[in-house]
Parts: C-alpha cells; sequence; structure tokens
C-alpha cells in the first residue's frame, strides 16, 4: 500500500456504483453516516518475524456494534494482526486506538480489560479440565481472595452457557466434547468478562454447515446486544451471510474494505488472490467415461466398538477402486474419525477385515500399511499431523525418509532431505516457509499445506484424506483438490472424507453417506445431488424418500 | 560457514549473557560480604586450573555430571521427565562394583567391559522401569523416577553397609576393585580419570544419533506428539521406552566410570546430587547434548572453585548455591516467549 493511500481517510467503503466486473478501486472517501464511530483503529501496523514480514503497514477500522469480517490468503497476517490486537504480538509499529484512545496492549490480560476477547484458529482449551473450569481458567473466582471458589465458578458457567442457549454441561471433560462443543467452550470463554469486541479466528473451519449456522445466529445476537465482532474465514458464503463490512487482506497488507451489500463473493475471491479462481471438480466427459480398474482398498464388515460399548462403527462395507474418488460424507462425529483412523492402521476393528490389495491388512500396523501404498491426511494437523514444535523439513521428511532417499547407510542425508522439503514446499506454495523454523510458526493453512505435500509425495496407492481443505483459502483448496485428482488419475484409490458437502460432490466418484457409525447406501455421482445427501446424512433412507 | 557460526553466536548469545549477568551480581554479593572479593572470586574462578591436580579433580568433577545430562537429554527429546539419574547412577555404581568384586580373578581385559556393560544395563534398567509404566499405564514419570531414586539408594546402601562392606576401612565403604579394572588416567593429566574423554565422545555422539539418525527423529518426535509419531508410521511409545533405557544407561555408566576411574570402590554418599544438578544442566543445555556437556564444565568450576573460596577467604561456598540459582533464573526469562498461534 502507498503512502499517499495512508494518508487517505481510511474507511475505504466502496460508495459508488460500480461498472460490472470492473476492478473495485481500492480506497474510498469516508462516507458519512456510518452510526457508532470506529471503536477500534488499528493504524500503520507493521510486524516483522525472524525471517519473514507478516504485515506491512496495515490499517483496519472496525465500526461499533458491526461483524467486520476479515479474509486473505493463508499467511496474509490475518491471525498476525488478532493477535497483535489480544496482546499476544507486539508491533513494530504503527498505533492501536480504542473509542479514540491510544492504547498499549501489553499481553492478553491488558487486551480484556480493553473489553477484547479473542477465539484462536487452534483450540486453547485444557482437554482434562471441564468446561467450567476452561471457562475461569487464571481468573477463577475466589473466597477470601485465596481458595478457588468451585461453586461460584460453576454457576457463574452455568449462566452464561444460558445467556447464549449453548447445550452444554460445565462439569464436562473437555476431552469428552465435541469440536463443535469445543468451539463454543472457546466462545464463551471469550465472552466470561464481557468482552466488547469479540475476535474469531477461523471458527468455522472445523464446523459442520449446521454448526456453522448456529454459530451466525450466535454471532448475530451478539450484534444486537451491541457487541462488535471480527471474524475471520475463507468461506464466501459465510462473509455474505454475515457481515457488515469486509476487509481484504494479501500478502501483508490490507488491499480493500468494502460494505457487504457492495461486493460480490466473486470481488472478494478476486480481490484474496489477485486472479480469478474457478472450483475444480470432477468433470464428466461423455467422450471419455473415467476408467476405473481394480479394487485397490477393500472394507468388509468393519465394526468398531468403545469402551462403553458403543459401536462407533457398524458392519461397514465398501471398496475403492483405482482411479476413484470415493467420497464420505456425514455429519461430523457418525464414526468418520473412526473409520480414517481404522483404514490408516491407527485404531483396531472388533470385526470385519481390511483389505490393500491382495493383502490382509486388518491387523497390520500403519507402517507396514504405508509399506504397501498407504498416504494418511489427518483430520487435525496439530493433533495427528504434525509436530508443531520440530522444524518444517522434519515435518515434510517424517514419512518420506527411506522413499526419498534421505538415509544414507542409516543417517539423515541433511542436503538431500532439505532440498527434498524446498521443492515440496515450492511445489505446494507453502507461504512463509523457512528451513530450520518450527512447522507451528506457519499460519494454520500453511500448516495443512505441509502435511498434505507429505503425504503425497510417495504417490500412495491409497490415499485417506480427511477434511483436506480445512482453513485453506480458496485459492489453496482449489490446487489441494487438483492434487487429490490428479493422485486418482494417476491411479491412486483415493477415501475423501470431508463435512464440506459441497467438495464431497464435486470430487467424489462415488458418495457414501456415514450415519451413526453405519454407511446404509452408496450413490454414484448421478444419483447424488446435496438434497438427497443432505437426507442420508440426517438418517434417512434414500430407497424410500 | 561465516552464517553458521554467527547463528551459533546468536544462538549462545543469551547463555552467555546469563551468565556474565550471574558473575556480576555474584561478585557484588561477595563484594558485600567478603574482606577479599577479588581474591575469593580469584579463587571461585581460576583455582581450578592453578595446578594440574586442581584440573584433574575438575575433570574428575565434570565428568558424571555429564553423563547423566546428555543421558536426560534423551529422555527430554523422548518427552519424560526423568528426575531418576541419582538412583541410575547409584545402581550403575553398585553394578560395576559387585562384577568387579565377584568375578575378580578375571583378565581385566573381560573384567572392564563386564563392569561396564553391569553398570549400563543396572541404570538402563532403572530408567526402563518408569518407562514402561508411563507407556503403558500412564504412571506419572516424576513420580515413579524419585520413588525409584530412594529404593536404590536405600538398596545400594544396605549392600555397602552389609555384604559388600570393607571391613578396614572406615566409613560404609566396599572392598576396592581390583587394579586391573581401574581406568587409567588422560595422558599428561595424572589422576584425571578417562571417563571424562568417555563423556566427550558420547556427547558427540549423542548429538549424531539425536539429530543425524531417524531414531533420533522419531525420539523426537514421540516427545513432541506422540500422537503424531503414531501417524508417521513410527512405534511412538516403544521409543519413549527406549531413550528412557539410554537416559538410564548414561547414568549408570557415569556410575561405573566413577567407580572405575576416580572411586575405586563404592561409597555410600559418593554423588552430592549429581543427578539433581544434571537435570538442572541438561534444562539449561536447552536440552542439547553438545551443551549438556559444555554447561556440565560451568558446574564443575563452580563446584569446586567454591571450595577453594572457602578455603581460602571467609566466604562460605553456599555461595555457589546462590549462584547456580542464579543462573537458572537467567537462564530461564524470556522477555517474550515466541509463541505457536496459527
Ligand atoms: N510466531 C511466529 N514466528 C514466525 N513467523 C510467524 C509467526 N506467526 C506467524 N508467522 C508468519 O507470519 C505470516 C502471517 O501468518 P498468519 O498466521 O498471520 O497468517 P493468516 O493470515 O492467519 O493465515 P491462515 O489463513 O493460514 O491462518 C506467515 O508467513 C507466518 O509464517
Ligand atoms: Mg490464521
Amino acid at each position: 500500500m502507498s503512502l499517499t493511500a495512508h494518508s487517505e481517510p481510511l474507511a475505504s467503503i466502496v460508495e459508488e456504483v460500480r461498472d460490472t466486473g470492473a476492478r473495485l478501486p481500492r480506497t474510498k472517501p469516508k462516507p458519512a453516516g456510518d452510526a457508532g464511530g470506529h471503536i477500534l483503529e488499528l493504524l500503520g501496523i507493521s510486524k516483522s518475524f525472524l525471517t519473514t514480514r507478516a504485515l506491512k503497514r496495515v490499517d483496519l477500522q472496525v465500526l461499533a456494534g458491526e461483524v467486520h469480517v476479515i479474509c486473505g490468503e493463508n499467511g496474509a497476517g490475518k491471525s498476525t494482526l488478532m493477535n497483535i490486537l489480544n496482546g499476544i504480538h507486539r508491533p513494530d509499529e504503527g498505533e492501536i486506538l480504542i473509542k479514540g484512545q491510544r492504547v498499549e496492549v501489553g499481553s492478553p490480560l491488558v487486551a480484556s480489560r480493553h473489553g477484547i476477547g479473542m477465539v484462536h484458529q487452534h483450540f486453547t482449551l485444557v482437554p482434562s479440565m471441564s468446561v467450567a473450569e476452561n471457562l475461569f481458567l487464571g481468573r477463577n473466582p475466589t473466597r477470601y481472595g485465596l481458595f478457588s471458589d468451585r461453586d461460584a465458578m460453576r454457576r457463574r458457567s452455568r449462566q452464561l452457557i444460558e445467556r447464549y442457549n449453548f447445550e452444554l454441561d460445565p462439569d464436562t471433560p473437555v476431552n469428552r466434547l465435541s469440536v463443535g462443543q469445543k468451539q463454543r467452550v472457546e466462545i464463551l470463554k471469550a465472552l466470561a468478562f464481557d468482552a466488547e469486541i469479540l475476535i474469531l479466528d477461523e471458527p468455522t473451519a472445523v464446523l459442520t454447515p449446521p454448526e456453522v449456522d448456529e454459530l451466525l445466529g450466535v454471532i448475530d445476537i451478539l450484534r444486537k446486544r451491541g457487541r462488535t465482532i471480527i471474524f475471520i474465514t475463507h468461506k464466501l458464503r459465510e462473509v455474505k451471510a454475515i457481515a457488515d463490512r469486509v476487509t481484504i487482506f494479501r500478502h501483508g497488507e490490507s488491499v480493500s474494505t468494502y460494505r457487504i451489500t457492495e461486493v460480490s463473493e466473486a470481488d472478494i475471491a478476486h480481490d484474496m488472490v489477485g486472479r480469478q479462481v474457478f472450483l475444480v471438480g470432477r468433470q464428466d466427459d461423455p467422450e471419455s467415461p473415467r476408467q476405473f480398474g481394480e479394487d485397490l482398498l477393500r472394507i468388509s464388515g468393519v465394526t468398531v466398538t468403545n469402551s462403553a460399548g458403543r459401536r462407533l462403527l457398524d458392519q461397514v462395507s465398501f471398496n475403492v477402486r483405482s482411479g476413484e474418488v470415493f467420497g464420505m460424507a456425514g455429519v461430523d462425529g457418525n464414526g468418520q474419525t473412526q473409520l480414517a483412523e481404522v483404514v490408516a492402521g491407527l485404531m483396531p476393528v472388533q470385526a470385519g477385515r481390511i483389505h490393500f490389495m491382495d493383502s490382509d491388512v486388518t491387523a497390520a500396523p500403519i507402517s507396514e500399511r504405508m509399506k504397501l501404498g498407504l498416504g494418511f491426511i489427518p483430520e487435525d494437523r496439530l493433533d495427528r499431523g504434525l509436530s508443531a514444535t520440530m522444524s518444517i523439513e522434519e515435518n515434510v521428511a517424517a514419512t518420506n525418509y527411506v522413499a526419498a532417499g534421505m538415509l544414507k547407510s542409516g543417517f539423515i542425508d541433511v542436503g538431500v532431505r532439505n532440498a527434498f522439503a524446498s521443492d515440496r514446499i515450492k511445489e505446494f506454495d507453502v507461504r512463509g516457509a523457512t528451513l530450520g523454523q518450527p512447522v507451528g510458526w506457519l499460519s494454520g493453512g500453511n500448516m495443512q499445506k505441509i502435511v498434505i505435500a507429505r503425504e503425497l509425495a510417495r504417490k500412495p496407492r491409497i490415499l485417506v484424506v480427511s477434511q483436506p481443505t480445512r482453513g485453506l483459502d480458496i485459492g489453496a483448496a482449489e490446487f489441494i483438490q487438483e492434487q487429490i485428482l490428479e493422485a486418482a488419475d494417476n491411479g491412486a484409490a483415493v477415501l475423501l472424507i470431508s463435512s464440506e458437502l459441497t467438495e464431497v460432490l464435486s470430487l467424489a466418484d462415488r458418495i457414501g453417506v456415514m450415519y451413526n457409525g453405519r454407511l446404509p447406501q452408496v450413490l454414484r455421482r448421478d444419483e447424488a445431488d446435496e438434497k438427497t445427501v443432505g437426507f442420508l446424512m440426517n438418517g434417512g433412507d434414500a430407497s424410500t424418500p | 560457514m561465516l552464517k553458521s557460526l554467527r547463528s551459533f553466536g546468536l544462538a549462545i548469545l543469551p547463555q552467555a549473557a546469563a551468565i556474565a549477568v550471574t558473575m556480576f551480581l555474584g561478585f557484588v554479593l561477595v563484594a558485600a560480604i567478603a574482606d577479599e572479593p577479588l581474591l575469593a572470586y580469584r579463587e571461585l574462578l581460576f583455582a581450578n586450573f592453578d595446578s594440574r591436580s586442581n584440573f584433574a579433580l575438575f575433570i574428575n568433577r565434570a565428568t558424571p555430571i555429564a553423563l547423566i545430562a546428555v543421558g536426560i537429554v534423551f529422555a527430554f527429546r523422548a518427552g519424560v521427565f526423568n528426575v531418576g539419574g541419582e538412583g541410575q547412577l547409584y545402581l550403575g555404581a553398585m553394578a560395576a562394583t559387585v562384577v568387579a568384586l565377584f568375578l575378580s580373578d578375571l583378565p581385566g581385559a573381560m573384567l572392564l567391559p563386564l563392569c561396564l556393560l553391569g553398570g549400563i544395563l543396572a541404570g538402563g534398567i532403572w530408567g526402563w522401569i518408569p518407562a514402561v509404566l508411563k507407556v503403558r499405564l500412564a504412571v506419572d514419570e516424576v513420580v515413579s523416577t524419585l520413588m525409584l531414586n530412594f529404593v536404590a539408594l536405600l538398596f545400594t546402601s544396605y549392600l555397602v553397609n552389609h555384604p559388600l562392606r570393607d571391613p578396614e576401612a572406615y566409613g560404609a565403604l566396599s572392598r576396592k576393585v581390583p587394579e586391573s579394572v581401574w581406568l587409567p588416567s588422560i595422558p599428561g593429566l595424572p589422576n584425571a580419570s578417562m571417563g571424562f574423554v568417555a563423556a566427550v565422545i558420547l556427547a558427540i555422539i549423542s548429538w549424531i544419533v539425536l539429530f543425524r539418525t531417524s531414531w533420533g527423529a522419531e525420539v523426537r518426535a514421540a516427545g513432541t506428539n506422540i500422537r503424531f509419531a503414531e501417524a508417521i508410521g513410527t512405534p511412538g511409545g516403544r521409543r519413549v521406552i527406549e531413550a528412557m533405557f539410554v537416559a538410564g544407561a548414561f547414568a549408570g555408566l557415569a556410575g561405573a566410570l566413577y567407580v572405575l576411574g576416580i572411586g575405586h570402590r563404592f561409597e555410600q554418599n559418593f554423588s552430592p546430587a549429581y543427578g539433581l544438578v544434571a537435570l538442572t544442566v541438561a534444562l539449561l543445555a536447552r536440552v542439547h547434548p553438545i551443551g549438556a556437556l559444555l554447561t556440565s564444565l560451568y558446574y564443575a568450576l563452580m563446584l569446586n572453585g567454591a571450595a577453594y573460596m572457602q578455603i581460602a577467604t571467609d566466604v562460605p561456598r553456599s555461595l555457589v548455591v546462590l549462584l547456580t540459582g542464579l543462573l537458572v533464573l537467567f537462564m530461564t526469562v524470556r522477555l517474550r516467549p515466541p509463541r505457536v498461534v496459527g
């Protein structure tokens, strides 16, 4: 952004009626009549990490009582700016004004004193503690200023939960909650101390569509109650649904701010990546129908029971052929996680058999399945996908030491490993990646690219992918989906598990819908549309609609 | 080359600064209480280098600390907080003593390796037990290693006071091990045990093993995120157990080398809490084997220097406890910790 642009008034709202298809002007004179005025202004904020310039003189102005959405590519600096606002990072330059007052936000505590609450991109809850304990972590109510008052804590948690109509039990340990429920705990935690400004960093990335709708409902309620919300997302549908205004980031700069009524999804996408984006799909070419080979992955009668005796997977059977993408849809928590772990060999089965090609691998550990050609992209990058504190190159190399010839008589050839990692990083356009740095320093979407780059490097024969585009910007999502299709075209059998229905519908050749651990029906792509699949996802039976 | 030198310099800058600040504050303290602060500080820092015999004592002091600390680096890298160095050390020393005393008819060339092996195995098993408990039954290793220390200390104390006690010696000492297994001195440094050379070599090998082999990468993967380690197809739990065996083996070896190279017999209280000192050393060295070696030299310098200081001046040697405490404080302090947030 140029200096002159900075000296202009910064509301940057598009006022004029644009010519259709024309590129939107970057900054606009501030229109009069925005109610409430600025509750928050970030002016000329810059931030560099060791080798990366994450933010370059960024401005962001937020009106009181609005829902302000921030969009932008992976690594554009969205989380960094929010972390500065929340006192986790300190800006190198620039100032923060809250209600016109210049403030120094030295720590998250100071931030909460200024009425700022934040829900981070990745969970920050303590898994073994209860909901109530997590809500009041580090600030629990005390008796005589000394002993923590557990009754008061529970009471206040219950009030909080009721106020927002969240269905949560304050005494449940967090590790027993579903992802969506955890997300709610995070939100309550941010709201627990009456935050006026609530920051939500990609809260919907891990949610299912109904959960997203619920969250958007909550945001709307909060807005009606006069809260100001800053909301980061990559999903344009959500932007249109909830935003009052949207600011778009690119390469560490804020490139534009619009009032939502004045932009289309395509405009936003265009501003984000600087080009047109086409979402790929499995094109049906009537000239040359897709050819599938033999069954590479065969699942028959697989059953998994948890310690309480509940069937998490119940007699699941299906095959995936060479060259085929088998899409597994379903509301999260209907057994998809277990299915992925079972196929990968990370969870034992109580009954049933799993075959890779002609080998029965039911009892084989994951290492053996990898030798047979398994590639595994787990649903949660920070859980099974990566070791955040290990270096980028070690994370990329982790499953490729042998296949990519990085071992020389038992020792790691650092040169080969680093060259391998650099190639992968370049191929997958991982932004901000410097070898030697911990992978946890990357932005969320770029971490996701590392996992996928690693697993596709071995050219797997059987590819299990869960939520591959979770947290990716649209440009990156497009690229990753292309990669998955390419793997199939090269003969892999792909099991794609996604709670993103559109993703399953556009990529898969056949579609299964999991419900309650069961797989009652598998549809061909020409039988599957959103309505049928949605019906099956809620437990319906497609043969008797 | 220049770049890697620079980054190395940057990496150790905070440590060097912490040592400098500590030493400065220490000097202020000494100046406040001592009549001859300069002399006291000279003794503390340089008396170790006054004579070859002082230097040999310094080397001998550093050896067990370095070995245990390098072992603890393995444990930490595997995500295990091993407080059990002391017990592993004592069992290693005892095992070496027992082997040497009971098989004393064997020629030295056979007996010496057997003694070392005994020490390594005894210490290794003492590291293996809490690791298995942790991996299989989720028993907290801090508690189990601490408890196993008491078992080891009391058990060896019984052995040295009763069956193994040297009737001619005064105090709880075992009989002397045969001279055929005494370690030679470092050439040119009489009385400085060759054990130190072993420690240096092992520290370098440890660095290679941890950072340049796939086993080391797997250990660190298991230590930082065991669910990730499993997902990349490595037996995470097994790696944790193996690393803890190695950690125990290092401490056991330290005990064996102490008996063979320095004490020549088992002494009931031969260790001034080397296990705990080594834990601090490993942490201060940011869990790095070479760093652990260097930091153990610094600790040995201070421990021995304090004794000289107390003899020569009126400053009590416990000053060193204060200084090391300050050092821990300054080394662990970080102005703004790097955060991992998406
Ligand atoms: N703690 C850190 N140390 C070093 N570099 C960092 C750190 N945090 C972020 N970065 C770098 O700053 C840049 C911006 O990252 P940021 O997390 O703000 O991106 P983002 O816009 O939130 O992306 P995403 O949509 O993927 O979450 C990235 O290049 C990232 O690698
Ligand atoms: Mg982010």
